[in-house]
């Protein structure tokens, strides 16, 4: 008996023991959840699957955080103000406002780093799925490379915009890599869009809404031209005048604004777009449907995939789940607005309900209003921005509230491009090649026609009218800093509002600093002047 | 390592639900799993050769623990249990209902006078007619009760112990704490002769934890704590309807909840089994040659449930909401050794060791949510009932550690000792080509009191010490060194109307991974003086960390913004005195007291081509993007950097240094972005003192226990967010201390070096008295038994104004280190426990 148990201790050990010992030495990595590129992309629905995680930069955490944020509220047409103890973050909002970042302040390692990540991610998740279709052959291989190279483009566009010639990279490698001029990361992006056009679709089947079709690539080449003045120089952009497309020559010898007028025009004969009558219908949470737009950041009434501007801007009572009573717009901005402009109605402005109910509601901390409760009433402008009551300033709500949302999650699809912003490139465009001309007036009131009842078509038109107009036009949907740039108005504006922007800043503010944590990281590149 | 298995830190349940940021990791030592009573010895390596004998997961010192084995002659029984009772030591201290009435009231009046200043005449509607301490509504005295039974016995062949514990202890907040049941058997057994000597060990235990919603990080609406100092407290924490309904009071904001309801509505429990089990044996080949077989296993399993009813404004926003998720984790060891011990002639003495070993880990997950029910009913356990379902998460990794080890001792004439160890680890997350690494080791000493020259010193004890050691820590993750894709939640997209499941990389590749190596040169001094009636050591070390592993930012573009890298060295320098004495000694009574002085400073020596590492997240509302910490170049870690506060100007505005710009007027700027940022404390403590005292007078025995930290600041993150009276302006209450504070009523909550405190203390952490006594012959069988009474935390001194100055808050931005963070911490309590044991 007892040598039967100690035989049995014994081999149970030597079994034991002897299983391990196999993989001795053995510290290979299978990754069981993960995969690595070499095991994957190896059919269509596969490297869809890659070209799925280019898109995702788009959305609320990608290009409509940072990119958004800077084009709209370092610019006289929205601001975040210091409300109490909300909303003070390090100062890095009105910082972001009175433009008065720095490459290791708050916004510009916070806000200002997140348009560099962001858009930088898009560019290498491309280039991943890029660098793994030149080792395999799928299914519409050559239709998903101009997909891929055309978002690739894009997320370029946003670096150019924001802090001029930027590294520029076109394989999946992790290196340090220098700066490029301006006007080389300009004519890369130029012929990438040019290169793949042709193989991207004119339109595609209700399925496949959201994907770029050539009319992405179009209006991203023609916008590119006609800011040619301030995208297409390395030196020499001014910050208080205007900066002209014409006398730039582009891709084909061509003058930027005569591209930028073919590409509208590639858009508008296309067949595929058209001005929707009515104009809301461009952002609600069915605008899935518009004719009218072009680009769009996808959004859905589901967990993680939807739109929260709403969160954005509402008040606390406005909206469930709670918004953050954060965006307000700038006073002048909505002052700017004609009173019988329909595109007015985007401020909410006065007395509130909840966007949900329509019930009225009330201040904190009684948002249900009761006894004793404030009604809720949102003032134009805003007293001292750094205290700030949380009823005060205009809020910019033109991606209305869906009412088939998911907590934060609205199913608006958020517009980059838009066939109105066809109309007004071309005419910016005729004006500086005939200025005054009346073809571009004839653009301007077309698309002014759907908004006013009765029309009050523009007489006459100029550089300042093609400015107000856009800013009708294209409020809440970050066109403003580019504008002003273009215009030369970007550093000097002001407003009234106590202790907001109330002069005019360095010049050199046109180009937004690089972040230090990305001058850390990477010893080649080149701070912007100025900073 | 428990038994010699090393035990793994991963947490064993999960993360809580994120309600407002981070909700806090489980603080669950694993050392949960065990019974204190258990427990035969604990040993604490540090020393450089030490460590090195347990390789690069030993990098950061080694916890040996022994557990209690059965003994030759007899069987005993021991049967011990106490009770404890644990109210917390300091609640925050917010304004009473009636201090905050008549505050608003006061306010109200200020803004009649002038309309700039103070809260509009609608602030009164705020204000209800009850009076309620949160802090103290949602604190309670904890009952603990720990019953332990334990029988042993055995010949000079077999011998076994078994025991059985159960623990059932209540935190000093509502609706948490902790269950435990554990068993475990213990058995060793010799063999041919003594040849074979064979252990058996398993110890299983399940443990249910129920948590409080709480956190320790995020913005902008949070947990029990945030709204404990926030909450109204002219508000109920009940109300009945004009139906007779009795429910809890709530604003009508889903961001400003009830803190009683929070911990009573939501349902956050934890259930976890673990098993841990080893079997050894130990087989001489030849006389002095000696194989060793341990093979181990060590297995959780834990289920964490949650559900947010629709009920509470938490839930509401959902429809409720619930949540299970599952891990297993499944650690497997396996040692192998040969040592070869023999003595030649009368001088030399030598012991040699070849080691193999092998862990390997593997972790599994399952996360599942669902919201949007139709009742309440159901809780978390039909969770197909949410209209809602939120795709699920699942994830499994494998982690393999692989060493060999030799080490030699060398002893001349018991005076003289050299040891060498020499390793060679391997580590499966590693970069192909960096997976292997050898670390060496040597060490010697020289006992100076058997040397005939010391014979008539004073010292009865005196060996000196040397060593140095490489040693390679391990700190990277599964795959750390490889580019993986993952359908990630933030790749996914929609194209029509449908979700498309997104591919795309989580982490960068780095090539170049290796193991973090840090070298230690420490010289000790053990003595002892008066037949070591008075004894104690000196010890020195340094310490250079170099190949540092953090995750740094990458240059894009690339897929993730960071990687973790080798970069940078860090140094820690520090000396160690302890010294016990035995001033009493006689059979009537004993006395002995000891005491511990630590000194360490620690020093960031090189970042390479970073300039600093931001870290130390700022928690609270308007606090987003704002941190609190640097790792830079000649600083230590736990570096505070920010604005430096400069008082506050006559219109109530709080002031901070600058240099330069267009809003720095004599110096000082209300704008805290435009302020000249400085390093403004630091977190690590100057030193540190330890004493303890045990006094045995006949059957009495009185010990103590105290500890104190000197020099260290802690960022006091709470008071900055919740001593302000700004939240008056949301109807929220505020941490008394602001109510005298010259601040403007709208002045936002900045982070400056206002909120830097130094938080140097000294605790007394425990007082035992007890008292033993053989029971009677007639009772039973009973032989001899003790009753004691301890105190836990009875006295803390201190000047910082937080909860408490020891603060365990982790404020880490991608995984770099953060020291000295306070943030709506769980109060630490205040414990009394009787106790009794018995041995039959």
């Amino acid at each position: 008996m007892k040598n039967s148990i100690r035989f049995a201790w014994l081999s149970a050990l030597v079994a034991l023991s002897g299983l391990p010992l196999q993989g001795c030495t053995d510290l290979t990595e299978n990754p069981k959840s993960n995969i690595t590129p070499g095991n994957f992309y190896r059919n269509e629905a596969e490297v869809l699957g890659g070209v799925a995680s280019v898109y995702a930069m788009l959305r609320n955490d990608g290009t409509l955080w940072g990119y958004y944020n800077i084009s709209e509220i370092s610019t006289d047409e929205m601001i975040v103000p210091t409300r109490g103890q909300d909303w003070n973050d390090n100062g890095r909002w009105l910082e972001i406002h009175r433009q008065t970042w720095q490459a290791a302040s708050p916004a510009g390692l916070d806000d200002i780093n997140r348009i560099w990540v962001d858009s930088y991610k898009g560019v290498a998740r491309a280039n991943v799925v890029l660098d793994a279709l030149k080792k395999v052959t799928v299914s519409n291989q050559a239709g998903m490379e101009a997909e891929l190279r055309t978002l690739r483009a894009f997320y370029y566009y946003l670096l150019l915009d924001a802090f001029g010639g930027v590294p520029l990279a076109t394989d999946a490698q992790v290196i340090p890599r220098a700066r490029v001029t301006r006007d080389s990361l300009f004519r890369f992006i130029e012929s990438e869009l040019l290169a793949v056009r042709g193989t991207l679709p004119l339109n595609r089947p209700a399925t496949e809404q959201g994907r770029v079709r050539r009319g992405v690539a179009d209006a991203i080449l023609a916008n590119m031209y006609l800011n040619a003045g301030v995208f297409h120089k390395e030196t020499g952009v001014s910050a208080t005048a205007y900066n002209s497309c014409a006398g730039i020559a582009v891709a084909g010898g061509i003058d930027a604004c005569q591209a930028a007028i073919n590409f509208s025009d590639s858009i508008l004969n296309s067949g595929v777009y058209s001005l929707a009558t009515n104009w809301r219908s461009n952002f609600t949470s069915t605008n899935r449907t518009s004719l009218e737009n072009i680009f769009v950041a996808k959004n859905l009434a589901s967990s993680g995939l939807g739109l929260n501007f709403p969160q954005r801007a509402l008040h606390y009572s406005q909206f469930n789940p709670e918004p953050w009573n954060g965006f307000s717009a700038v006073a002048e901005a909505y002052r700017s607005f004609d009173a019988a402009d329909d595109r007015r109605a985007i401020f909410l402005v006065g007395p509130q309900v909840n966007q949900e109910t329509g019930a009225p509601v009330c201040e904190r901390p009684k948002t249900t209003c009761g006894p004793g409760s404030v009604p809720l009433v949102f003032t134009d402008t805003i007293g001292d921005v750094t205290s700030a009551r949380e009823n005060e300033g205009p809020r910019i709500m033109k991606f209305s509230v869906d009412p088939g949302h998911v907590a934060e999650n609205n199913g608006n699809d958020y517009t980059f491009f838009r066939l109105a912003e066809i109309y007004l490139i071309k005419a910016e465009a005729l004006n500086e090649q005939t200025p005054g001309s009346a073809t571009a007036l004839g653009l301007l009131n077309t698309n002014r026609a759907r908004v006013f009842t009765p029309p009050k078509p523009l007489l006459t038109i100029d550089r300042p009218t093609i400015l107000n107009e856009r800013r009708f036009e294209f409020a809440g949907e970050a066109k403003r800093r580019q504008d002003l740039i273009r215009h030369g108005k970007y550093t000097t504006w002001v407003e009234t509002s106590k202790n907001g922007k109330l002069t005019a800043t360095e010049t050199f503010r046109i180009l937004l600093p690089i972040p230090q944590s990305q001058l850390d990281a990477n010893p080649l590149l080149v701070q912007n002047p100025g900073y | 390592m428990i038994d010699g298995v090393p035990i793994s830190n991963d947490a064993t349940a999960g993360s809580g639900f994120d309600v407002a940021g981070g909700s806090p990791p489980l603080a669950r030592s694993p050392l949960n799993l065990l019974n204190p009573a258990d427990i035969g010895s604990i040993t604490i390596l540090k020393d450089a050769s030490a460590t090195a004998i347990y390789g690069s997961r030993g990098a950061n010192g080694v916890i040996l623990i022994e557990t209690k084995k059965g003994a030759a002659g007899g069987s005993s029984v021991e049967y011990d249990t106490y009770v404890a009772a644990a109210s917390p030591a300091k609640r925050y201290d917010v304004l009473t209902a009636s201090e905050f009435r008549s505050f608003i009231q006061s306010q109200v009046a200020l803004h009649n006078t002038d309309s700039t200043r103070g809260l509009d005449s609608t602030a009164l509607g705020t204000l209800g007619t009850a009076n309620t301490d949160w802090a103290r509504a949602i604190t309670r005295t904890g009952a603990t009760q720990n019953h332990n039974l334990r029988f042993a016995g055995g010949s000079d062949i077999t011998r076994y112990l078994a025991s059985l514990n159960y623990m059932n202890q209540q935190g000093v907040a509502l609706s948490n704490g902790m269950k435990r049941l554990q068993g475990r058997l213990s058995a060793t057994h010799q063999a041919l002769n003594s040849r074979l000597r064979l252990g058996v060990n398993v110890t299983t235990s399940q443990v249910n934890d129920n948590f409080l919603t709480y956190e320790n990080t995020g913005g902008f609406a949070g947990g029990v704590f945030e709204n404990v100092a926030t909450f109204n407290p002219t508000q109920p924490i009940k109300v009945t309807d004009s139906l007779g309904v009795t429910r809890f009071f709530e604003t009508g904001s889903t961001s400003v909840r009830n803190p009683v309801a929070l911990a009573e509505q939501i349902t956050d429990q934890a259930t976890t089994n673990r098993t841990i089990g080893n079997l050894s044996a130990d087989f001489d080949l030849m006389p002095n040659l000696t194989a060793r077989i341990n093979v181990g296993a060590d297995k959780t399993a834990g289920l964490r449930q949650l559900y947010i009813p629709k009920s509470n404004p938490i839930g509401s926003s959902v429809g409720g909401l619930a949540r299970q998720g599952q891990y297993t984790n499944v650690s497997k060891t396996l040692q192998a050794q040969l040592s070869f011990r023999r003595d030649f002639g009368e001088a030399h003495s030598v012991d040699v060791v070849g080691a193999y070993e092998w862990t390997q880990v593997d972790r599994d997950s399952l996360i599942a949510e669902s919201h949007n029910f139709l009742s309440d009913a159901f809780s978390f356990n039909n969770m197909g009932s949410g209209t809602v379902v939120v795709p699920p998460t699942s994830g499994g990794r494998m982690d393999r550690w692989i060493s060999f080890l030799t080490r030699a001792n060398y002893g001349y004439k018991e005076r003289y000792f050299v040891t060498g160890v020499l390793r060679y680890d391997g580590r499966s997350s590693f970069a192909p080509g960096h997976k292997w690494t050898a670390f060496p080791g040597i060490s010697a000493s020289w006992h100076l009191s058997r040397e005939g020259f010391m014979a008539s010193s004073p010292f009865s004890e005196m060996r000196l010490r040397v060593g140095y050691g490489v040693v390679g820590n391990p700190g990277a993750a599964a795959y750390s060194s490889i580019l993986t894709l993952d359908a990630s939640g933030d790749a996914r997209y929609v194209f029509g109307t449908n979700p498309v499941t997104g591919i795309a990389a989580n982490r960068n590749a780095n090539p170049d991974l290796r193991f973090e190596r840090t070298s230690q040169i420490d010289v000790g001094l053990d003595y002892g003086l008066m037949q070591n009636r008075i004894s104690g050591s000196l010890e020195y070390y340094v310490k250079n960390t170099s190949d540092l592993l953090l995750t740094v930012n990458v240059p894009q573009p690339a897929p993730v913004v960071n990687r973790l890298e080798n970069v940078g060295k860090i140094r820690n320098k520090g000396f160690e005195l302890s010294l016990d004495a035995l001033p009493i000694s006689r059979s009537s009574m004993t006395w002995r007291a000891g005491i511990v002085l630590s000194v360490e400073r620690n020093k960031v020596i090189d970042l390479g081509p970073y300039s600093f590492i931001t870290t130390g997240n700022v928690s609270g509302q308007g606090q987003s993007g704002q941190t609190s910490q640097r790792v830079i170049p000649g600083f230590p870690i736990g570096s505070f950097y920010g604005p430096v506060y400069a008082g506050v100007d006559s219109a109530g505005r709080q002031l901070f240094r600058c240099d330069s710009g267009t809003s720095c007027v004599n110096g000082v700027t209300t704008t805290a972005s435009a302020s000249t940022r400085a390093v403004i404390g630091n977190a690590n403590p100057d030193f540190t003192l330890g004493f303890h005292s045990e006094l045995t007078r006949g059957r009495f025995d009185v010990s103590m226990l105290v500890r104190g930290s000197f020099g260290q600041d802690v960022f006091n993150n709470t008071a900055l967010v919740y001593a302000t009276k700004g939240n008056a302006l949301q109807g929220k209450n505020f941490l008394r201390d602001a109510l005298n504070d010259p601040i403007r009523l709208r002045d936002p909550a900045v982070y400056s070096s206002r909120w830097i405190e130094s938080a140097s203390f000294v605790r007394l952490q425990n007082v035992t008295v007890g008292y033993s006594f053989d029971i009677p012959s007639g009772v039973g069988s009973a032989r001899t038994a003790r009753i004691y009474v301890s105190g836990d935390n009875l006295l803390l001194l201190t000047g910082y104004s937080g909860l408490d100055p020891e603060v365990f808050n982790d404020a880490s931005i991608g995984g770099i280190i953060t020291r000295g963070v306070d943030y709506l911490s769980y109060p630490r309590a205040r414990t009394v426990t009787a106790g009794l044991r018995v041995a039959f």
